[in-house]
């Protein structure tokens, strides 16, 4: 084919419909044959989530119980009575695009998405072959145009895939600039507070100041310049931390010793109390010293969500040959329409945040085979913010 | 108290004059005798001019680099103990100094008390001595 003859407005969409030759009769006829559709929806769908809740691996993606899988139902009943009804346009797309993206959010393996959409397929087509018996030709160009438009709706959610993809590797490129950018500066920032701090040195020497000697005024303000310096360099070997990209030294190591690890580098307010629901024979198998750092992490955004006030819950259990650990806060929760960037390098919702604590975090996990997410909040839960750590 | 460190002679290499010069304060301070250059270069021109005890420097140097200056004063006959202090303190980076024949290798930012101790141990102990000591156990 010319492609000069293709004309470029045509959207993603209709150059999909186009290439399946998907067209007003195919929505015609199923728009015609939905009646039939209509009693079997209900049916249809719980034998979709029993598939996904039968399966080991795809029930994984479902983390919000009972509630999560209503509300999904409800969705895919949606999706099917319109997938039947139409109309085919563009708005159309807009929403199946979003719902391909919420399984790309929810991590459902793209292999269960191909296979779920197969068993409606067999389910659809077998409901044209039973119903339309005594018509073989309409029969024929309703399986037709069913075969055609399942397979635009794979097309629409493999595209929201490989966006996500393109959004994973935009992430990583990111962070390599970052992470140059971090060496360098953060080395050239090394030798002045080098001088600054062996000036300290020199200065109390020479003002005689130690051993609590000297003017209390000189010594104040001697002291902050050295604490000052200390925690600049704190920040620097945090970013140098983040663009190392370290690969972890795993190490069986308590649950419990690794998040305790967390709660004493996040050094939070006394006003924060950390609650621990978790085996105490509980081994992982981690860099200790990079999960120490998710974990408090996870633990400040916890305490700055919760205004410096509030208990954070960390439970932890075995989920088949890794470990499922959950940090639950007290704050106003995360909100919808940022939480799926939350764990994008320099995103913030904060006024001082940098940005770089869940990007980090993120980057610690994949480096263990592991992932972090915020779990869907569940109807019993009014507020807070659980994240899931699985490593 | 002033340690009986006289007559000790440190050369002290960086680039970063202001912390050489400090960290020479802070040596004559300690009772030795400390001489500051600025490259490898420069000191490898110094230390035929006057006997050193040991060597304090840098990684990252323009020119040579830290290792390659001990290497090179190994290969000139300088038997004298040398310390490398670097901001880059990844397994390479120190497997790279103490194969070049450093004794000791520290972080940067340099902890003076650490600093200070690891030169009294390397001058005390002598270099062969704290070389197998500093040396990572695979080597």
């Amino acid at each position: 084919m010319d492609e000069a003859q293709v004309p470029p407005q045509l959207s993603f969409f209709e150059r999909l419909k186009d290439y399946v030759r998907f067209n007003d009769n195919d929505s015609a006829l199923l728009l015609d044959f939905f009646p039939v559709v209509e009693p079997h929806v209900t049916p249809i769908v719980d034998d979709f989530y029993e598939a996904i809740l039968t399966h080991e691996d795809a029930r994984k993606a479902i983390t919000g119980g009972a509630d999560q899988v209503n509300r999904l139902k409800n969705t895919l009943k949606d999706w099917l009575r319109e997938l039947m009804k139409g109309p085919h346009d563009e708005s159309y797309f807009d929403k199946r695009a979003r719902i391909g993206r919420m399984h790309v959010r929810i991590a459902l393996p793209q292999e269960y998405m191909f296979t779920a959409i197969n068993r409606i397929r067999v389910r659809l087509l077998s409901l044209v072959y039973e119903n339309l018996i005594g018509d073989p030709p309409r029969s024929h160009r309703t399986a037709t145009a069913l075969e055609k438009i399942l397979d635009l709706e794979l097309a629409i959610m493999l595209e929201t895939y490989r966006e996500s993809l393109l959004s994973a590797n935009r992430a990583a490129e990111r962070l390599a600039t970052i992470g140059q950018f971090a060496t360098g500066i953060g080395h050239e920032l090394r030798n002045p507070l080098g001088v600054v701090e062996s000036s300290v040195f020199l200065l109390r020497q020479r003002l005689g100041l130690q051993d609590g000697a000297g003017d209390p005024k000189v010594v104040k303000h001697i002291d902050r310049i050295a604490s000052e310096v200390r925690r600049a360099n704190k920040t620097i070997t945090d970013l140098l931390e983040l663009a190392r990209n370290r690969p972890p030294s795993r190490q069986s190591t308590l649950a419990t010793t690794v998040v305790e690890l967390g709660v004493s580098a996040a050094n939070l307010p006394e006003t924060i109390k950390v609650a621990q629901d978790i085996d105490p024979g509980l081994h992982v198998s981690v860099d200790a010293g990079q999960m120490a750092q998710v974990f408090s992490n996870l633990f400040i955004n916890a305490s700055q969500a919760m205004g410096g006030q509030g208990t954070i819950t960390v439970s932890a259990k075995a989920v088949g040959n890794k470990t499922e650990f959950r940090v639950h806060d007290e704050g106003p929760g995360v909100a919808l329409d940022v939480a799926h960037r939350i764990f994008e390098p320099l995103f913030t919702t904060k006024a001082k945040g940098t940005g770089i604590g869940l990007s980090l975090c993120r980057r610690i996990l994949e480096a263990h085979e592991g992932t972090i997410g915020l779990a869907p909040r569940t109807s019993h839960e009014t507020s807070g913010a659980t994240f899931v750590v699985l490593v | 108290m002033v340690p009986n460190n006289s007559h000790r002679r440190i050369l002290v290499v960086d680039d970063h004059t202001e912390l050489a010069e400090n960290l020479a304060e802070i040596l004559d301070g300690e009772g030795y005798l400390a001489a500051v250059a600025e490259s490898a270069e420069a000191a490898l021109a110094r230390v035929p001019v006057d006997e050193f005890h040991a060597l304090i420097t840098d990684f990252r140097l323009p020119g040579k680099s830290g290792p390659e200056l001990i290497t090179a004063l190994h290969q000139l006959g300088y038997g004298f103990p040398s310390l490398v202090v670097s901001a880059f303190t990844d397994p390479q980076t120190i497997a790279q100094a103490h194969e070049a024949g450093a004794n000791a290798v520290l972080p940067k930012p340099v902890d003076i008390k650490a600093l200070l101790a690891a030169l009294q141990q390397v001058l005390e102990t002598g270099a062969d001595a704290a070389l197998i000591k500093q040396r990572p156990a695979h080597s």
